[in-house]
Parts: C-alpha cells; structure tokens; sequence
C-alpha cells in the first residue's frame, strides 16, 4: 500500500509519497506569513492555520500552519497559490511552479542596476530585509584636490589640527617628553587620500604652521571625470523572503525598481469596530498597517491606518482582527493559463 | 493547531491590563476598556477578588494582545 509520509523538521514540515511518481510538499515557516489561503483553498481540508496573532506576536515555538499528512493528497494546490513561496511542490523533484501544465501566480520583484543609483532606500525600506545594496564609492582623493603641508619647524605639536581635522586625515604621533627630547610628538602625518583640503587645520593652528591650498578654492570649478565621481554596485533581492509588496518601488528615487503583483483588491478598516489592539499592525508582512502618532503619552493610540499602495491582499490582517474589522477584498489574480478547469477555477476562487 | 487561553493566578497581580486591552473584550463593553470594569461576565475574562478568571475563553481570538500585556506572564496562549 502506498501511503504518505510526514517529516517535520522544527516548525518546517514535508509530506512525500513515492509511487510511478515521486511527489513532495515541502513547508518553510519561517517564509510563511500566516495568510490562511492554503487552509481556504486545499480541497480536502487537510491544511490548519493557527493561532497566528499569538504565533507571530509571542514568538512561540509553534509553526504557522499544520498539514495532516492522512488528508493531504499531494495535489500542489497550496504550493500554487502560497503568495510567498512557503509551500514548494515537487513532481520527480521538479517544481510544479516551473511546469507548464500548472497554474502560478504572476509576481516579481526586480532592481535594474543599469539605472540603480544605489542610494540603499530600498534596502532601509524592504519589510522583509530581503534587498542588498552592496556599492563601492568613489575615492575622496579623487574628487577634491589641493596641497597641504605642515612646517615641523614652526608646529608646536599641540594636536589641535589632528582634533580638528573633520576627515581624520591627520594622525599625531604623542610622545612623553623628556630632558633630552622636550617635544611631546615625535611627527605628524597627513594621508592626502583622505585630506579634503577643507583648511580647518590651517584655520585652526595656533602658530601658522599649516600651509594648504585647495585647487577649487584657488582655481575655481575644474573639470572631474565623471567616473572617478560614480558610485557602483549591485543589488540583491532574496526572491525567498520577498513578498513583492512595492514598498522597493515605490520608494525609489530613479525608478529602478519594478515589483508585479499578483493580487489586486481592496483593503477596508473599519474605525467604528477597530480596538486598536495592534494585532493586524504586527501580522502584516508588508508594513501597510500602523498607528498614527499617539498625541500625549498615555494615551491610547488612535485607530489603525493603513497604506494599500503596499498591500499584497493576502488577507493575513482580516485573518487576526479578533474583532472583524478589517476586510480584505481579492478582485483580480494574475497567473499563467493551465488547461485544467478545476484548477482554473480554484484559482479564481481566490477573488473574494 | 489552536492555541488555547491559558492563566496562571499564582502570578497574577490583579492589575487588570489584560481585561482592558483585549480588543475583544473592549468590543463586548466599553466600560472594560475604558478601565471601568462593568461586571458582565460576557467578556473573556475579568479580575474577580483580585485574581484573573476566564468566563468566557471561547470568545477568544488567539491575537496575543493580553499576552503582550501581561507583566507577569499569568496569562498566555499555548
């Protein structure tokens, strides 16, 4: 007889059956965002989301969902409608996501590194950390040119330049004086690489001993290579953690950043049923829920706002409201065509 | 896997910010959440001679929201 098997690796599990064909499902909790879609679409029950608001807000050591392997008949639905990637689906050890014959959603992320700046708004902004802005800047020396030096004859080695110095350009080698060398510095040393010719120093000492000159000061604005200016880089989107929630997109200053999104719909607070328990605010992986400002301390904050510009519609937030105020509404589904009817209509299932 | 509301009144202080900040509660009466404790057992749960007591734990969500709360982890879902 064959029959399904279970492992459960800490809160992840895998349900496999090898028969003509070897077919797995395999669940990462720490990708799942609680969202319960798996639970409404597996048609024979056999997945059960918890007590996500606990899970997600106390850290407990439980998984987000459970499959019971009994039920469960290893058809890949769930896979193909998790929006991130929580539940993988393997036929001979190929991804149903990558087959042709099944449904998937339609989502991505990208940065176009050919516009990409790499100023690291997205990076900061990601809810989910799952961006990488790695950059080399420019040299300094490069940008700002000009000659300086210092008369070891006239410095009294009072370190006043080396605490001046914004760039740190300047080290003082201190030194305990004693009869027979009475100075307290053995030199001085200025690293033009890092020396803006700023003249703080010049400004600064106390017996004139610094003689520097910058050349744009002198001369005036002159002509810099352009590339000896630019910042490079590259970026980095974990397509994993992703949940391709726009913020990225939305916060790019050069529009670099391209996210599609496979749900669209409608996100509804209402303020008349809201406690403001903060239960949505903590669930949702896109960082679209929060409380205003609280205006005096003490107070109880305001009803929860929200910005749909950021929202998946994965309905993770009407999920926990433990007191209904938060509707969620799917009124389109991106995905790839599939030949099968019943698989056609589960996915459409999915507008609400 | 439902968690299920648990308490613990040896540690329970009596302070009653789980009564106030449940967001179910709050919707079953205002007075609750305005801290002015009505006596309706309706709510989930209410401080009674100084200790906390579930009357109605069924109503219960599973948010957290006592749990994060609660000072002295005498209330907690598991």
């Amino acid at each position: 007889m064959i029959s399904n098997t279970k492992e459960v690796k800490a809160r992840d599990f895998e349900i496999s059956r090898s028969a003509e064909e070897k077919r797995e499902l395999l669940y990462k909790d720490d990708i799942c965002i609680g969202c319960g879609i798996c639970e409404k679409t597996c048609p024979v029950d056999a997945i059960e989301l918890g007590s996500i608001g606990a899970i997600v807000r106390t850290d407990a050591d439980v998984p987000k969902i459970v499959c019971d392997e009994d039920k469960c008949v290893l058809c890949g639905m769930c896979s193909v409608v998790c929006p991130v990637d929580a539940l993988e689906f393997k036929i001979d050890d190929e991804d149903i996501k990558n087959m042709e014959e099944y449904p998937s959603l339609i989502s991505s992320a990208e940065i176009n590194d050919e516009i990409c700046i790499y100023c690291k708004a997205c990076e900061t902004a990601c809810p989910r950390e799952a961006i990488t802005i790695a950059r080399n800047l420019p040299e300094r020396s490069k940008l700002v040119t000009g000659e300086i030096e210092i008369d070891k004859e006239t410095c009294i080695d009072c370190g006043i330049c080396e605490e001046m110095c914004p760039a740190d350009a300047i080290t003082m080698e201190h030194k305990l004086p004693t009869s027979d060398d009475p100075t307290v510095s053995s030199d001085i040393i200025v690293d033009k690489d890092k020396c803006v010719y700023c003249l703080i120093c010049k400004k600064s000492c106390p017996v004139d001993a610094i003689k520097a000159a910058c050349r744009t000061c002198s001369y005036g604005e002159y002509d810099l290579n352009p590339e000896d200016a630019e910042t490079t880089g590259a970026s980095f989107i974990d397509q994993e953690t992703c949940v391709n929630c726009g913020w990225c997109q939305e916060i790019c200053p050069v529009d670099a950043a391209t996210v599609v999104k496979s749900f669209e719909g409608e996100l509804s607070v209402d303020q008349e049923k809201c406690q403001a328990c903060g239960a949505c605010v903590d669930i949702c992986p896109c960082n679209v829920l929060s409380f205003p400002a609280s205006s005096a301390s003490g107070m109880r904050p305001e009803k929860v706002m929200s910005d749909e510009n950021y929202c998946i519609y994965c309905g993770a937030c009407e999920n926990v409201c433990p007191v209904k105020a938060i509707e969620v509404k799917r009124t389109d589904i991106k995905h790839t065509p599939t030949k099968s009817k019943s698989w056609d209509k589960k996915m459409e299932s999915l507008k609400t | 896997m439902e968690m299920e509301l648990k308490v613990n009144q040896d540690n329970c202080l009596g302070c009653g910010v789980c009564v106030v900040a449940c967001p179910v509660n709050a919707s079953i009466s205002n007075e609750v959440a305005g801290g002015h404790g009505s006596k309706t057992t309706e709510t989930i749960m209410m401080v009674e001679n100084g200790f906390i007591k579930l009357f109605s734990p069924e109503k219960c969500t599973k948010c957290g929201t006592c749990q994060l709360f609660c000072p002295t982890d005498a209330i907690w879902l598991e």
